[in-house]
């Protein structure tokens, strides 16, 4: 599905990526990690058709560049930093819908509905206007109503809470099974559970590129139980944003449910807390 | 043609809502507003009143300050678009470059035009309310004059914004540019021709090659056939195109420059990396 070879890329005399070799086939989801500077956000532009560079790039067989409206058409781009764009969701919603046939306003509405945005009630407001998190939503469910063969994703849920990364992932891994992700992180706990491949960047080269095996409940919801030692304002927040409901009444013990898929992320979060849990069962 | 409207609709949309169209419409409508407002219509020059002599200072006006304000408002357009990372998103879309850029200069040319022609049938309807003569064959050429106007700095705006990395350097090689621009017009060229210090064709083709030289004389050439109240450089390219061939050339020659500069733009946009 992506082919490089010998992918080279200069800015000035800096060279950004070196040599680089990939084969990416159908249905992979691929993190592609490494520090700032290893050369993922080039790597992605050069695939997006944004810079000219020596080697060979196919995607779908065809050179990203000269047939950017054919590549394009079949890849979903959510960037890491939502853009400063000036229009209103409606006419963000309308614009994205007519660039591609497979879009379309009622699908990308669908999609945001899934994710926890509303459209309509925030129809009128300019994509500025809205929170980081509500922004990504958008993004996210521009990207997915195209129905992409190829998604790629910077940082994917960087600016989500736990329920919008939820129905996010939980989306990912049911319906988008046979789509290819290219997901640049900078932390493979972010998205390991969705993953099928890792791929390490280092000064433009490939230093590490590995089979995942996915976990079997990735996309299964789990029951949680959580006791606390003693009451917490933060341990408080942190079930809060879970999602998680207080039981018998006190602020000892939680109940609630997450994404099989988002288990490493929830418990590095209860990590901080370690001391403070005397009992956790998870089902 | 579909995704260029597009794009020309939703940049003309965001652009609607910024500070500088607000000032932009505030300067051309508020300027013939004032116009009337100081008793324009009632005084004479060159044997010229009413509706006509507030058309000549209205479109002197524009000649002196339409080209800096189109560079300022236009050479943002695609150094902010990939400063602000905009543009890497958009052209993660299926859009090709070519709709990009043109729905773009499409926008922008409606942006700086509509407003200084409607200035321009706002003086119309009051000066019909006040009962003047009206014009309509210098209101045509006016309008005209206007439209290339526009559409030449918008040219070399687009071409600046494709160049340049950073906003700064757009703006000030505008200014830059301006400044030139206005300093080949011929009333400061005939200090070197009296000096003898450049052959004299040199000058009538520096003056001839500059668009602000153009619409200056365009500007007055209805009033002033003779060119009595220009420079010299303008004498001579009068005598050698004549008044109908100095007419179609200053609203010629912007037009195609435009095209030229926009052209040069899209090709440099087009070859390079797009950030």
């Amino acid at each position: 599905m992506i082919n490089i070879k010998n992918l080279t890329k200069k800015f000035g005399k800096t060279v950004i990526l070196d040599q680089l070799n990939l084969e990416i086939k159908k249905g992979e989801r691929i993190a592609l990690v490494g520090q700032n500077g290893a050369g993922k956000t080039t790597l992605i532009r050069v695939l997006l058709g944004h810079y000219l560079h020596d080697g060979d790039v196919s995607v779908f067989g065809l050179d990203p560049r000269n047939k950017r409206i054919e590549v394009l058409d079949r890849i979903g781009f959510v960037p890491q930093l939502p853009p400063p764009i000036q229009m209103t969701v409606e006419e963000l919603t309308a614009f994205s819908a007519g660039t591609s046939q497979k879009s379309s306003r009622k699908k990308i509405q669908e999609y945001a509905d899934n994710l926890g945005l509303d459209i309509i009630k925030n129809g009128k407001k300019t994509f500025q206007k809205l929170s980081g998190g509500m922004k990504q939503k958008l993004l996210i469910a521009l990207a997915l109503a195209r129905e992409p063969d190829i998604l790629i994703m910077d940082e994917p849920a960087a600016n989500l809470d736990p329920q919008g990364r939820q129905a996010f992932l939980l989306y990912l891994m049911e319906k988008m099974k046979d789509t290819t992700m290219l997901l640049s992180s900078h932390r493979v706990d972010e998205v390991l559970s969705l993953i099928t491949r890792i791929v390490e960047l280092d000064f433009g080269r490939i230093v590490q590129d590995e089979q995942v095996e996915i976990g079997e409940a990735a996309g299964q919801m789990l029951d949680c139980q959580i006791t606390f030692s003693s009451p917490n304002d933060a341990t408080g927040r942190v079930m809060e944003s879970w999602h998680f409901q207080p039981m018998n009444g006190n602020k000892l013990e939680y109940k609630g449910q997450f994404l099989g898929a988002d288990k490493l992320r929830f418990m590095t979060e209860l990590s901080h807390f370690a001391n403070n849990i005397i009992k956790l069962s998870i089902n | 043609m579909k995704i260029l409207f597009q794009v020309a609709r939703a940049d003309f949309r965001e652009s609607v809502r910024a500070k500088w169209f607000f000032i932009y419409n505030l300067v051309f409508g508020g300027a013939i507003i004032l116009l009337f407002a100081l008793g324009i219509t009632e005084s004479r020059v060159l044997g010229f009143t009413g509706l006509s002599r507030l058309l000549i200072t209205y479109i002197q006006l524009c000649v002196a300050i339409l080209p800096i304000l189109i560079l300022i408002s236009t050479v943002r357009s695609v150094v902010g678009d990939r400063e602000s990372n905009v543009l890497e998103y958009f052209l993660s879309m299926p859009i090709s470059l070519a709709a990009y850029f043109w729905g773009k200069v499409v926008s922008k040319f409606i942006l700086v035009f509509v407003p200084i022609f409607f200035a321009l049938i706002l003086a119309i309807i009051w000066g019909a309310i006040k009962g003047l003569f009206i014009p309509w064959n210098i209101i045509g050429y006016y309008s005209l004059l206007l439209g290339t106007l526009s559409w030449c700095f918008l040219g070399i705006g687009m071409l600046i914004s494709s160049v340049v990395k950073r906003q700064e350097w757009g703006l000030g090689l505008s200014i830059l540019i301006w400044l030139i621009l206005l300093l080949f017009i011929d009333a400061i060229l005939i200090g070197l021709m009296m000096q003898h210090k450049i052959i004299e064709s040199v000058i009538v083709g520096v003056a001839l090659l500059n668009p602000m030289m153009a619409f200056r004389t365009g500007a007055v050439l209805l009033f002033d056939p003779e060119l009595t109240a220009i420079g010299p450089a303008s004498w001579v390219i009068l005598d050698a195109l004549g008044f109908k061939g100095f007419l179609a050339f200053t609203v010629t020659y912007p037009f195609l420059l435009g095209w030229f500069f926009a052209g040069l733009g899209y090709f440099r946009f087009k070859r390079g990396d797009l950030f």
